[in-house]
């Protein structure tokens, strides 16, 4: 019985990776493709069913009228993802620490509720703030700028740091927190040099979950930028139009996903939290 | 000195109700009381962790009720092995030092003598993470006296180790913190053979209030109330309810109970407590034998009288059989009577002491 | 209702153990009989808790053989050994009442709902808990909230063994000391076997028939606990049975005897000369203090008197810088400082080679 589980599991697997992994590396031959190796029907290895050549990849670093930009785009979401993972993780962090350790009352609203105001947030579908925020950056005169942008991001990652390090920080004891300040720390100074130092974990899964879904986003990319300013998901469906470059997009594509797919790496690394089980028997 | 005065707090589990004392200088106070009684609950409110809705405290005359904690010049050691992980062993105890203002190498040679006196003095480069419990309390310990706080607060420090190791430590605590002629210590334990091994005064606590302080030999021979005579009686008292009338003292169902050299009250209610050591083989009750455990080189045996349950403390192993019978004396001179409020109101004939 | 029969159980969690290091209990042959109360003792990592968990199958032994009965369980799953399991926090359903915590295993077990109310009854009322039937169980107190634990161990008619990993730690010691007594009325009444392991050897004398003395895997000796206390095997069991622990002297070979400056008790020396330590092992129980007038073999100066309640305890520094401890009920009459005689039967001092005892 136990064998036939066990066979099961591997094509289960075995089939599940392939279905996963395929369209990469679909997108990396293609990217070595050009005219020539997709007109008689779809090709697939190199060398072996086409001659690779490089036209894909160096498109994409020609400026001009027949070369695709990638640059430019890669450097705006850059930009916009990295200042706002920043931003929204030290107020997520200062949030979250002070919803773990202090009791907030207004009226009926507890601690649990602000919480769940913060979460709520991730559960809204995104559509229902396109308008408002499009609105909100015209007035401001921020619309296809990085700022505007930025300021729309930390909307959307701040309740994410919140989420991450309210949950890591209840697991730190207070009693961490009580010790420091018998020694003489001040609350802040407590927060600084002893609760910061042993949540690194933490900041580290919650900024890259910011970054993840920072760099990622399209729908408020496409809805509040144009021209001036233009994100990676954007651009990528920009190049779609009569007469598609695929070799161009594949490389695209798989220049945008390169930095996800490194910090994906990380992440997993500090996911566990073990650090902490030493501090309390 | 400290002085603390009425001191109230409303805590969602267990709340102060009024606390006042006096501790002096260069003493060490072992607060006896079961989980429950507020021992935890005083430390923290007088460290400023819990806050308090009534009540002052000064030390040395100086009001401190409203400084915040960084300010206290107290010391806290928890039950938890509490520990700063991210840090080195040495760079623990050094950092209080820091914050004091002193500079590493200065903090750092601190640190490394009381850990040397601490028994660590290997260990300054270790992570609290790899040491075993009793060696990581002992790191809480010289980070809480390194600082020479006016006052130095242990919470059951010695309650989540083992057996053994308790002992141990309790053997050496004296030594450890055998410095500190300036010094208030408070050690808090439920464990009463624990809290007269190591204080000079005992305070016993009870429902958030303290019910009885002194020196423990002072405290065991004449408790004051019924609630004292029962925390600190390890093994525990036995109280059997019974009466005074026309000058002779009964046990509930109308027993007579041995009463020579005691002054009896007026007739009336009263409860009567027997000590282990109160009873003896042989002698005018019978009793049925619950159990008989052992002790070391004594049998504490259960017995079922008709009148209620009381414990035998009997020298040597003996075994005895759940169910035989067996007939004991009971000595007056270790029966104590309470009151129906709880008060103490023994009195002796020949009274010493 | 089972005899448990230990046959060279050992386990090792590393796949090739290839030293003595590598074992977290080495090989040991243990008979159990059916209706006791036996206790495993010893410090933290001595093992006793790997051992518990093979009886209740939590873990399976890299070596040996488990028999309950004569049948081998070693490879039978933990819920078809018939064994009830009690924790060192109490484990309690806290939405359910105190009813619903004790039928929980029989409904799980498809018990008729007639015979459930019966036995949750019979039980309860074993448990002195028949008053707080219909309470919600998260109410009681922690010595309660236990005595439920053992309850839905005992509810089950099949159970064989009931294992209890360190019940007592967050009980108050008054609490402790009746909840032993329950326990071991229990054990009376229900003629179920009882397995305790503790760090807490006072809690393992008053408690056990037998103990089983563990330290780094290892067992040290096995026996009734008045037997651990008189004739303890080596030096650890001397030191882990009792408390305070036993008094060690060291011995020097003289003229053919073994014998201490501070004492006047003699052992035969042996014929070959060793290097090994020899030492007189005496509990401070065995010690009777009187006046330094009175008949004696040795005379100590009191150092300290710590007072416990009805007994206390005297530590003395004998002739040659030797410090002991004594027991003793009239530390009330004694002061710091004064000389007395001391008085140990010849029985009483025993003698260790190497740290083992030698006959």
């Amino acid at each position: 019985m136990n064998k036939f589980y066990h066979t099961l599991k591997t094509i289960f697997l075995l089939g599940w990776s392939i279905f996963v992994v395929f369209p990469f590396l679909w997108a990396l031959s293609t990217s070595f493709k050009d005219a020539n190796a997709i007109t008689s029907g779809a090709t697939y290895i190199p060398w072996v069913d086409f001659e690779p050549s490089t036209q894909g990849w160096t498109s994409l670093f020609t400026t001009g009228s027949q070369g695709i930009n990638i640059v430019g785009p890669f450097i705006d979401s850059a930009v916009v993802t990295l200042i706002a993972s920043l931003v929204s993780l030290i107020l997520g962090t200062l949030a979250a620490y002070g919803l773990s350790r202090f009791e907030y009352r207004l009226g009926f609203v507890k601690n649990s509720d602000i919480t769940f105001f913060f979460i709520s947030q991730r559960i809204m579908p995104p559509i229902v703030l396109a308008i408002p925020f499009f609105l909100m950056l015209k007035e401001l005169g921020a619309l296809d700028t990085i700022f505007g942008l930025v300021l729309v991001y930390i909307a959307l990652l701040l309740p994410i740091a919140v989420w991450v390090m309210t949950d890591f920080f209840s697991g730190i004891p207070k009693e961490l927190d009580e010790m420091a300040m018998t020694d003489g720390c001040s609350p802040i100074g407590a927060f600084f040099r002893v609760v910061l130092p042993n949540s690194v974990p933490g900041l580290v899964v919650a900024g890259m979950f910011c970054l993840i879904f920072g760099w990622n986003d399209f729908f408020f990319a496409f809805t509040l930028t144009f021209t001036e300013t233009q994100l990676l998901p954007v651009s990528i469906v920009s190049l779609n139009s009569s007469v598609t470059p695929w070799w161009s997009l594949s490389a695209f594509a798989l220049i945008s996903v390169a930095p996800l797919a490194c910090v994906a790496v990380i992440v997993e690394r500090y996911m566990s939290r073990g650090t902490m089980t030493g501090a309390i028997r | 000195m400290l002085q603390i005065d009425h001191l109230t707090t409303a805590d969602a589990k267990v709340s102060l109700d009024d606390v006042s004392f006096l501790f002096e200088a260069g003493k060490i106070y072992t607060i006896l009381g079961r989980t429950g009684a507020g021992k935890t609950e005083l430390l923290r409110a007088l460290m400023g962790l819990n806050p308090l809705t009534h009540g002052s405290i000064k030390l040395d005359e100086k009001d401190i009720t409203e400084e915040p904690i960084r300010a206290r010049n107290m010391s806290l050691v928890y039950q938890q092995f509490i520990n700063y992980p991210h840090l080195s062993v040495l760079d623990n105890v050094a950092f209080p030092l820091r914050r004091q203002g002193k500079d590493k190498a200065q903090a750092q040679a601190l640190a490394s003598t009381m850990l040397a006196t601490v028994g660590l003095g290997e260990f300054l480069q270790r992570r609290p993470a790899q040491l075993s419990g009793g060696q990581q309390q002992r790191v809480a310990l010289a980070r809480a006296m390194v600082k020479q706080s006016r006052i130095l607060m242990l919470d059951e420090p010695l309650a989540n180790l083992d057996y053994k190791l308790r002992e141990q430590l309790r053997e050496e605590f004296p030594r450890l913190v055998a410095d500190n002629d300036e010094s208030i210590i408070l050690y808090t334990t439920t464990e009463p053979r624990e809290a007269m091994e190591l204080g000079n005064t005992m305070i016993v606590m009870h429902n958030g209030s303290i019910i009885a302080s002194g020196a423990p030999a002072e405290l065991f021979a004449n408790p004051s109330t019924k609630d004292t005579a029962s925390v600190i009686s390890d093994p525990p008292i036995s109280f059997i309810p019974g009466f005074v009338r026309n000058r002779e003292l009964y046990f509930n169902e109308g027993h007579q109970a041995p009463s020579e050299g005691l002054l009896l009250p007026e007739d009336g209610p009263v409860t009567i407590a027997l000590r282990p050591d109160a009873i003896e083989p042989d002698g005018a009750f019978n009793a049925k034998i619950g159990l008989s455990e052992f002790s070391g080189s004594q049998t504490i045996i259960h017995l079922d009288f008709d009148f209620g349950r009381a414990i035998m403390m009997v020298e040597g192993i003996e075994t005895f059989a759940a169910g035989d019978d067996i007939s004991v004396s009971i000595q007056s001179e270790h029966i104590m009577l309470f009151a129906p409020d709880g008060r103490n109101i023994t009195l002796r004939n020949n009274q010493h002491g | 209702m089972a005899k448990i029969v230990l046959e060279n159980l050992g386990h090792s969690y590393s796949a090739n153990p290839n030293g003595e290091y590598d074992y977290a209990l080495k090989p040991v042959n243990l008979t159990w009989q059916d209706g006791k109360t036996y206790a495993l003792l010893g410090p933290s990592g001595c093992g006793k808790t790997t051992m518990l968990n093979i009886i209740s199958g939590l873990v399976s032994p890299s070596h040996g053989r488990l028999l309950f009965d004569g049948q081998d369980v070693t490879n039978i799953p933990t819920s078809e050994r018939n064994i009830a399991q009690v924790f060192q926090f109490p484990v309690i359903y806290s939405t359910k009442t105190v009813r619903q915590n004790l039928a929980f295993p029989l409904e799980c077990r498809r018990v008729a709902p007639a015979r459930i109310r019966q036995r949750v009854a019979e039980v309860a009322s074993l448990l002195d808990l028949g008053y707080a039937l219909d309470m919600p169980a998260r109410k009681l107190s922690a010595d309660q909230k236990q005595l439920i634990s053992l309850g839905r161990g005992l509810v089950r008619e099949d159970v064989s063994a009931i294992l209890l990993d360190e019940p007592l730690t967050v009980i108050d010691p008054q609490m402790k000391f009746m909840l032993r007594r329950k326990l071991r009325e229990i054990n009376r009444q229900t003629g179920v076997t009882m397995i305790l392991v503790t760090h807490d050897q006072s809690e393992a004398m008053s408690f056990a028939d037998e103990i089983v003395v563990m330290k780094d895997g290892l067992l040290q000796q096995s026996g009734t606990p008045e037997e651990l206390f008189s004739r303890p095997q080596n030096d650890f069991v001397g030191y882990f049975i009792g408390s305070p622990p036993m008094n060690m002297i060291n011995l020097e070979a003289r003229q053919g005897v073994l014998a201490t400056d501070a004492l006047s008790l003699t052992h035969q020396a042996p014929t070959e000369s060793s290097n090994l330590l020899y030492q007189m092992g005496i509990r401070p129980e065995h010690i009777s203090l009187v006046d330094d007038t009175v008949a004696n073999i040795g005379v100590g100066i009191i150092k300290k008197i710590e007072h416990l309640g009805v007994d206390g305890i005297v530590t003395l520094e004998l002739a040659a810088n030797v410090i002991i401890k004594a027991k003793t009920r009239k530390h009330t009459q004694m002061t710091v400082g004064t000389a007395m005689g001391i008085n140990v039967r010849h029985n009483d001092a025993l003698l260790y080679r190497d740290g083992v005892l030698a006959l």
